[in-house]
């Protein structure tokens, strides 16, 4: 089979409707983000999920770390962070969407994200 | 540190503002979790301890909640201090429900097909009544790792909304149980360890809940 990753801007899927990116992941794409989605699109893409699960489609395996994560963030770096992600609007990280038939499970620790696929 | 004590800070005010606005209004408290970590177990728990009477029925299959689930009324005591609230069992929030997965308890394709639609709508039941909660019990089962996705977008979206939260650690009754392993991954939330099974630090927790609200 094969593999489709797709790589989006967080700035575009920020306009992009939950729906759309459901349509992807269902057929069969992995998707990955510039930034890690705040606690609400994370809540809208599971809901918009689990109205096309089927016998085909299982759901979704999601994970994202954000920068302010890392262990050697010193408290100024946290602080420039913060100040940058306020003006850019968008936590800087990375989050990994992927249809949970290919990606097994997504195991986070906290400096790495370990998919099994 | 910061964080925490910012967190703590942000949630009692939050909290103080809602009890000048909501007064009169019923409060409801929400147990949400991700699935079979004893929600309806907890929520028996404490019907029995304070209705006499249990709310739900409690299996070893996932998905066993798959609808919002309400005793009315429930009022718990402490040292001259009580609370009534609506205590809400809600289904457990997952990213993914395959119907295989129930075929591994003996149910037919048929019944394991119906049980998984009844399951997504369950979890879209339980994100859509978020907004809902005074305050919720964050349910977790402190025999898994507690970094998952599931974990951290409900309090996330709790974080976000300003609603008072208390993490459960439950399960402490079995062997490979760690509540430092939770209150490690989660550094800025109230943690406590109980069993709603035996009914271990049951009574630390409704403490713990009348301290909060």
């Amino acid at each position: 089979m094969n593999l489709r990753i797709k790589l989006i801007p967080y700035e575009r899927l920020k306009r992009e409707d939950a729906k759309k990116l459901v349509k992807d992941l269902k057929e069969g794409t992995i998707i990955l983000v510039d930034a890690k989605l705040d606690p609400k699109e994370e809540a809208d893409l599971i809901e918009e999920t689990m109205k096309v699960v089927s016998t085909k489609f299982s759901g979704i395996e999601l994970s994202s770390m954000e920068l302010s994560e890392l262990k050697e963030t010193t408290n100024f770096e946290r602080f420039k962070n913060m100040v940058i992600e306020r003006i850019m609007g968008k936590k800087r990280g990375l989050t990994i969407i992927g249809p949970a038939k290919i990606i097994r499970k997504i195991e986070k620790n906290p400096e790495e994200l370990l998919l099994y696929m | 540190m910061v964080v925490k004590h910012f967190r703590r800070l942000k949630n009692r005010l939050a909290s103080a503002i809602r009890k000048v606005f909501k007064k009169k209004k019923e409060i409801k408290i929400g147990l949400y979790g991700p699935v079979n970590s004893g929600k309806t177990t907890l929520a028996n728990r404490i019907c029995v301890d304070w209705l006499g009477e249990e709310l739900g029925k409690v299996t070893s299959i996932p998905h066993e909640t798959r609808e919002i689930q309400m005793k009315e009324k429930v009022t718990i005591k402490d040292n001259g201090r009580s609370l009534t609230f609506n205590l809400v069992d809600t289904p457990g929030i997952a990213t993914k429900i395959d119907f295989e997965d129930f075929l591994k308890f003996g149910m037919k394709r048929k019944e394991a097909k119906e049980r998984a639609k009844e399951a997504t709508r369950g979890v879209i039941e339980s994100i859509k009544w978020l907004d809902k909660m005074d305050m919720v019990l964050v349910v977790l089962d402190s025999t898994r790792s507690p970094i998952n996705q599931v974990n951290i977008t409900i309090l996330g979206n709790l974080d976000a909304r300003n609603i008072p939260l208390l993490i459960v650690s439950n399960k402490v009754d079995l062997k490979s149980s760690s509540t430092s392993r939770v209150r490690t991954a989660f550094p800025g939330y109230d943690v406590i360890g109980i069993s709603a099974k035996t009914g271990a630090m049951v009574n630390e927790l409704y403490k713990m809940v009348l301290k909060k609200i």
